[in-house]
């Protein structure tokens, strides 16, 4: 009796503390920007430079990630082969690398001395530096967490659904894009709102692989560093208005979901 | 929303932001254990105040390293490191002048530079920025060397500074960006510190800008007022000036304090 | 119309599975066995979701499989009906929309339409457009049955298709599957480790044990000859066809095809198969009973037929105006002296007769 009295307020205390400290920062930002200083912060064309540059790379590395992931995890799923638990814990190391490192990473595969990157700035394409390069960092960081979730769902998927589909005179890739995907579709929309956040808010290897300059390479997170040390209500302004954002699109993507999982599919 | 509580909440802030940018060196000595002497000091001091460190008498030495308007930043939310050693004296004078910290000192000079990788480079000088194609980096405004560099662009007429300016492909936040894109071969040529050129090991070459454009680069320390360890932060300024501090200094391309 | 015929050799887990079976068109075989026997796995084997080691799979002049050959077509070229055991009906299509899924061969616009009709003759009119989470089990049986026939199929394999059922349900839903079979004109096997399902719903009933076809033949033939003593177990029930009607005292009174009249406490009326175990038989001398039947007991004479010993247990296949199988021991076979062409009452409890509606 005694051990069940404190349990329980044990558990609602850590979950309060949780939700307090990753809560506060977020609530800060809002308390210490008025609606008029976000609103001038929309009226600052680098900062609206720096935002339609975040979205429209974001957008693009994560379209990449699903086009490519989701065919990759399909197959990770479904079929069990030799090193199969290598190949699973090889895409998920980027997901523990730390941002720095795998800015160095980058830098070592394709920057100009890079293991890839030289033979390509001998053929005079210099991938460092430019739009292409946010992109691919943003691209190399996101992945792993699509490809994660859509593992996972993909896994959860029942067998018999996909041997059905085969056994009504449906092949492999029908089978894939007629009933895998469907039935993982809350999975993979759960993935891709994770691989797009995280994508909104990398920093670390953006800045040393693709550095910074206003409507090429700095996006949002970059401005806000920016700003930070010179105009701080400004790098509170930007904050806000990724928050909102990413906020905005998390929630949109959990509607899609929930609404109806059927109805993001037409019937045939 | 009082002051106090929301200097703290921004100081939560602050600190996760500037976590990312800054890194933090352990320089540790012989010495009493005494409390540690806490150090921010701009990136360009990296190899000469590490050197010094470790000869530092007066106790164990953490060094805190990041663009020199970033650490101003973090001081006036509140963080307070016993010594604050700029890439200017602007800095240092605005805390001073805020009542954040003692009146500063000049301690060392620095020369800005035009780098460009030691082998293979298309640059030669100030004139060849301007060309179609080159590419440089440079600091972003506000961080000090960015700021001398903007100086040395504002001299040269205003359709070569423009020139200049389209070609520049980063603005980094603190010197070290500048010399990490150009040691990675990233861009043609970017405006470091002299020290910088020496500390990187041979793999860049600094061509020496005309006399009518050098900036004066002149660097000041502040003790932080009311810092944890004041006697220990004394003791590093003094031997900054003119002790093992000032060697190290000089060791690694730092030119002497202006008046000595 | 073509028949199927299935050989496979390959180790599923501990077990080695050997099988060689034959279903001519028309016909159902139930195949019956414990869990693990590789019962679902030859249907697997049959419809491409298996490749045995060695293996031949030919449905008609059609070759689906031979391994000697290197012949061994997908899934979907292979034109089977499968029905699984929890019916894998596609969560994000509708009822109707999982059936149009088995008629991509024919022009989009007849789909809806035709997927429709199919599952008004299963009598799912009112659920056609419901998704498969909120139909019952039931319901979903008859999607996925639907499913698998609007495929037109050459070979219909069902594998445990009542076992997700509960007990009532699934008594309306083996006669329902039996009338549909009677239908059908293609080969159907159906796997399920229930002996009386089999007995209901088969033309011929294998059993598999370990792998291995360990008999064949109608179910009166397995319950009566046991090859094994495994078979003993499993072919439990004695089935007897009747109609039924309630006796007055509480009790119903089953007429049987033959004209006998028998018991049972169950409470069910109209056609119906009475059902009892060997060995809650009773075989006595006939004669040796005299006086009026009483309700709580039912008697039918018969004739021995055939005597099989299998360890310390003896089936008696008895032969009368029903065909019975009683279990008895050894001492009760030697003590009576009981041999083909012996003249026997067999008797057994109302209380034993299970009464199952038809």
């Amino acid at each position: 009796m005694t051990q069940a009295r404190w349990f329980g307020p044990l558990l609602f205390t850590a979950l309060v503390t949780a939700l307090l400290f990753l809560i506060l920062p977020v609530v800060a930002i809002f308390v210490d920007t008025g609606p008029g200083e976000l609103l001038a912060t929309l009226d600052d064309p680098a900062a609206v430079d720096a935002l339609t540059l975040s979205l429209w790379t974001s957008a693009l590395a994560v379209a990449i990630i699903v086009v490519v992931g989701t065919p990759a995890a399909y197959l990770l799923a479904t079929r069990s082969f030799r090193g199969r638990s290598v190949v699973i814990t090889l895409i998920e190391l980027p997901l523990v690398l730390p941002p720095a490192v795998a800015g160095i990473g980058l830098l070592a595969a394709l920057g100009p001395n890079g293991l890839i990157g030289d033979s390509l700035d001998d053929a005079g394409v210099r991938v460092v530096l430019t739009t292409a390069s946010v992109v691919l960092a943003l691209t190399f960081v996101a992945a792993p967490f699509y490809l994660r979730q859509a593992e996972a769902a993909f896994s959860a998927l029942d067998r018999t659904w996909l041997e059905a589909s085969r056994t009504l005179g449906a092949g492999e890739a029908t089978t894939f894009a007629q009933v895998a995907i469907p039935a993982a579709l809350p999975g993979l929309i759960a993935g891709l709102a994770l691989a797009w956040g995280r994508a909104l808010g990398e920093f670390g290897a953006t800045l040393m692989f693709a550095g910074s300059f206003r409507g090429v390479t700095q996006t949002v997170p970059l401005a806000i560093y920016e700003r930070f040390a010179t105009d701080f209500t400004a790098a509170l302004g930007l904050s806000a208005v990724l928050v909102a954002v990413s906020a905005a699109i998390l929630l949109t993507v959990k509607l899609a979901t929930h609404a109806s999982p059927a109805r993001v599919l037409a019937p045939r | 929303m009082t002051r106090p509580s929301r200097r703290c909440l921004v100081l939560l802030g602050a600190t996760l932001v500037a976590a990312c940018g800054a890194d933090e060196e352990p320089a540790s000595s012989g010495g009493s254990a005494s409390k540690p002497v806490v150090v921010s000091a701009a990136t360009s001091l990296k190899k000469a105040l590490a050197a010094y460190g470790e000869q530092f008498e007066g106790g164990t030495v953490r060094l805190s390293f990041a663009g020199s308007d970033e650490l101003a930043a973090q001081i006036r939310q509140g963080i307070k490191p016993d010594v604050f050693a700029a890439a200017n004296t602007e800095l240092p004078d605005a805390l001073f002048a805020e009542g954040l910290v003692d009146k500063p000192v000049s301690f060392t000079t620095n020369e800005l530079v035009l780098a460009v990788p030691e082998q293979g480079g298309t640059v030669d000088s100030v004139d060849d920025l301007g060309a179609e194609g080159t590419t440089l980096a440079i600091g972003a405004e506000g961080v000090p060397v960015g700021d001398y560099t903007r100086t040395v662009l504002d001299r040269l007429p205003a359709a070569q500074s423009k020139a200049i300016l389209a070609n520049v492909r980063s603005n980094e936040p603190d010197v070290g960006g500048v010399v990490g894109k150009l040691t990675q071969g990233a861009v043609d040529a970017g405006f470091v510190y002299r020290s910088d050129v020496e500390g990187a090991g041979g793999r860049l070459r600094p061509i020496e800008l005309p006399d009518r454009l050098k900036p004066t680069v002149e660097y000041g320390v502040a003790l932080v007022k009311r810092a944890p360890n004041p006697a220990g932060g004394r003791a590093f300024v003094t031997g900054l000036l003119d002790g093992a501090g000032a060697r190290a200094l000089s060791d690694n391309g730092f030119g002497s304090p202006p008046g000595r | 119309m073509s028949s199927l015929r299935v050989e496979a050799a390959t180790d599923l887990g501990p077990i080695r599975l050997e099988l060689d079976l034959t279903v001519a068109a028309g016909r159902c075989l139930a195949v019956v066995g414990a869990s693990g026997a590789g019962k679902s796995s030859t249907l697997r084997i049959a419809a491409g979701l298996l490749r045995p080691r060695a293996g031949r799979v030919v449905c008609g002049d059609a070759t689906w499989l031979d391994t000697e050959r290197g012949i061994n077509r997908r899934p979907e070229e292979r034109r089977c009906g499968y029905v699984f055991q929890d019916y894998a009906l596609f969560p994000h299509r509708r009822a109707w929309q999982n059936v149009a899924y088995a008629l991509r061969d024919r022009p989009r616009e007849h789909r809806e339409a035709e997927a429709r009709g199919w599952l008004s003759r299963f009598g799912l009119d009112a659920v056609a457009d419901a998704r498969p989470a909120t139909l019952s089990g039931g319901e979903r049986q008859r999607v996925a049955l639907a499913r698998a026939l609007a495929r037109r199929p050459d070979v219909l394999l069902l594998d445990e298709p009542l076992s997700a059922l509960d007990a009532t349900t699934r008594a309306g839903a083996e006669r329902e599957l039996a009338e549909v079979l009677a239908q059908t004109e293609i080969p159907v096997v159906l796997v399920t480790h229930d002996f009386t399902q089999a007995a209901l719903i088969g033309d011929e009933v294998a059993v598999i044990d370990s792998g291995r076809l360990v008999q064949r033949g109608s179910a009166s033939e397995l319950a009566a000859r046991p090859a094994t003593a495994f078979v003993a177990d499993f072919t439990g029930a004695v089935i007897l066809r009747g109609t039924a009607a309630p006796a007055g005292d509480g009790t119903t009174e089953v007429t049987l095809a033959g004209g006998d009249r028998i018991r049972s406490t169950d409470t069910v009326q109209g056609p119906v198969a009475a059902t009892v175990f060997p060995w809650e038989i009773t075989v006595e001398p006939a004669g040796a009973w005299a006086g009026a039947p009483r309700s709580a007991q039912n008697r039918l004479d018969a004739e021995i037929l055939s005597v099989t010993t299998i360890g310390g247990r003896v089936r008696l296949g008895l032969t009368g105006a029903e065909r019975l199988t009683a279990e008895v021991s050894t001492t009760a076979v030697a003590h009576l002296d009981l041999r083909p062409g012996t003249a026997v009452a067999a008797t057994w409890k109302a209380a034993a007769t299970r009464l199952i509606a038809v």
